[in-house]
């Protein structure tokens, strides 16, 4: 009995060590961007230009800063809109062919290398045009963020009870209205966290970017069709760079980048708790 | 006379299974029609038939003719949402929208099928519903609380408002009472007396002392086949077949 007892309880402290171990790479990268990179973010920092290599002051990431929310806000509308519907489909109607073959087919898109849909927005959306530019970097993000929210809208119908599928199809509702009006305020939790994690993954995303909006480092936004930059793309640039000065900036970029995903992740969080009641 | 519904050789299939078997019958209007018989009989989904929620299954396959007032729901001119717009239905367990509000919740179906102009016709047609379901004296001051704060019996009659708002001429019940306590039960037993005044009622049941208790006409169903259907005094006291007084006196279910 004893012995049963020891064995347990060092089963559990094993457990619990190795759980605490998984949880140390997240803090210390947290720890260790915001060592290294807070200390150069105040507001000046989020509207300035990036400095000149050598010189200067540490300047800002405000091209970047703004070509990134420009860069989310756009994602999120196109692949948004195109991902609800596709989970609410894949939810609703997942007796179709179409619907199992979809699902298939995001579950692979989950996994893509996205590098690959960078290169394709590439040669549909800049080769063509002999510029790159902001709406494919849009594109590519969009292409990015799909299978995450369809798949989970999908979880977010689907985890709809029957019975009250039921009681709003028996008030005679058109389909539409049930989906869109009844149910959608059912699932709105299961709903809004896909969309955050869809703007949480378009924020992060440096390889799409890397073919698409070139990063144009010391623009302001000039419109659509014009090279933009974007948080992670500027960090993947100044960061190999060997100027001194420019790693600062990468830091204190970094630093913003993380600040914007955690921002959303407890947003999310809060999202789940106040639907909760 | 004329009559509530009229079903002629339903029949129904759940991919290959055969479920309900050429059932045939006819509901008077305003009386309550209890459809009984031990589970897996096919009670729900001759309940879920009348009013093509079946159809939410994409597996199930209807053969057969189900009319209201000389009209056969399926005929292919009939509207899905106009045939679920004649019947009011309440379900086993109660399941009103949890995160709406008792008032929402009676409101929703006239609102989002266009049934009232504005909110003063809306609030009355919600008290109206409530008051039917012999609730707005429980809830008048409580009408924008979600209404998951309401206890199960409660819930189960804020259904009975919500089915009544959309003014139905039937009243579908599957087995309303299945998950009550005895007292939230006998409530809701009464409500069905006094409604039956104004509506036809249809109660699908597996307890046959309740079809007993509050069923003008009963239907027995078993394994799929309708095995004998009357007035409730005939079917319990001078049962024409075998099977129905082994069930009635409780001898199978």
């Amino acid at each position: 009995m004893n012995k049963r007892k020891l064995k347990d309880k060092i089963m559990l402290g094993v457990i619990s060590l190795l759980a605490i171990i998984s949880a140390i790479p997240i803090l210390m990268i947290i720890i260790n961007i915001y060592a290294e990179g807070l200390k150069y973010v105040n507001l000046s920092f989020l509207i300035n230009f990036p400095p000149p290599p050598i010189g200067g002051k540490v300047g800002g990431i405000g091209p970047a800063l703004v070509g990134s929310l420009i860069l989310m806000s756009l994602a999120l509308v196109i692949g948004g809109c195109i991902g609800f519907f596709t989970g609410l489909y894949l939810s609703e109607f997942s007796h179709t062919r179409l619907a199992q073959y979809a699902q298939l087919f995001l579950q692979i898109m989950v996994e893509f290398p996205t590098i690959i849909i960078g290169l394709f927005a590439y040669s549909i959306l800049v080769a063509p045009l002999k510029r790159f530019n902001a709406f494919a970097g849009a594109f590519a993000l969009s292409i990015v963020i799909i299978p995450y929210i369809a798949l989970n809208v999908r979880e977010a119908y689907k985890s709809i009870p029957h019975s009250l599928k039921e009681a709003a199809f028996s008030l005679g509702i058109s389909h539409s209205k049930v989906y869109l009006k009844v149910l959608l305020s059912t699932a709105r939790r299961g709903v809004l966290t896909a969309l955050l994690i869809g703007m949480a993954k378009a924020a992060g995303e440096t390889a799409p970017l890397l073919f698409t909006i070139l990063g144009a480092t010391f623009l302001y936004f000039e419109g659509l069709d014009q090279p933009i930059n974007a948080i992670p793309l500027l960090i993947y640039n100044f960061a190999s760079s060997p100027y001194e000065r420019w790693h600062q900036v990468a830091w204190g970029a970094s630093a913003v980048l993380l600040s914007i995903i955690l921002a959303i992740f407890i947003i999310s969080r809060l999202v789940i708790k106040e639907v909760r009641m | 006379m004329s009559w509530a519904i009229e079903i002629n050789n339903l029949n129904v299939w759940y991919s290959d299974k055969h479920i309900l078997k050429d059932i045939s019958f006819k509901v008077p209007k305003n009386i309550i029609f209890a459809i009984m018989g031990p589970s897996g009989c096919g009670k729900s989904t001759l309940l879920r038939a009348m009013n093509r929620l079946l159809e939410l299954n994409p597996n199930a396959k209807v053969k057969g003719q189900v009319k209201i007032n000389g009209i056969d729901v399926y005929n292919d001119n009939v509207d899905i949402t106009w045939v679920r717009r004649q019947f009011g239905m309440v379900f086993q367990i109660p399941n009103p929208f949890p995160h709406l509000s008792v008032y929402d919740n009676v409101a929703l179906g006239p609102k989002l099928n266009g049934l009232v102009k504005n909110k003063k016709q809306l609030d009355e047609l919600v008290k109206h519903a409530l008051q039917q379901a012999y609730l707005w004296d429980e809830v008048k001051n409580d009408l924008k609380k979600p209404a998951s704060m309401l206890s199960g019996g409660q819930q189960q009659r804020l259904c009975i408002a919500r089915a009544l708002a959309l003014k139905p001429k039937i009243i579908l019940m599957d087995e309303p009472t299945a998950n009550l306590d005895p007292v939230a039960s006998s409530k809701i037993e009464e409500l069905m007396l006094e409604l039956k005044e104004n509506y036809t009622i249809i109660i699908v049941t597996h307890n046959s002392q309740q079809a007993a208790r509050i069923s003008d006409y009963v239907a027995f169903l078993y394994m799929g086949k309708l095995v004998e259907v009357g007035e409730t005094s005939t079917v319990f006291t001078k049962p024409r077949h075998e099977l129905t007084e082994k069930y009635v006196v409780g001898k199978i279910g």
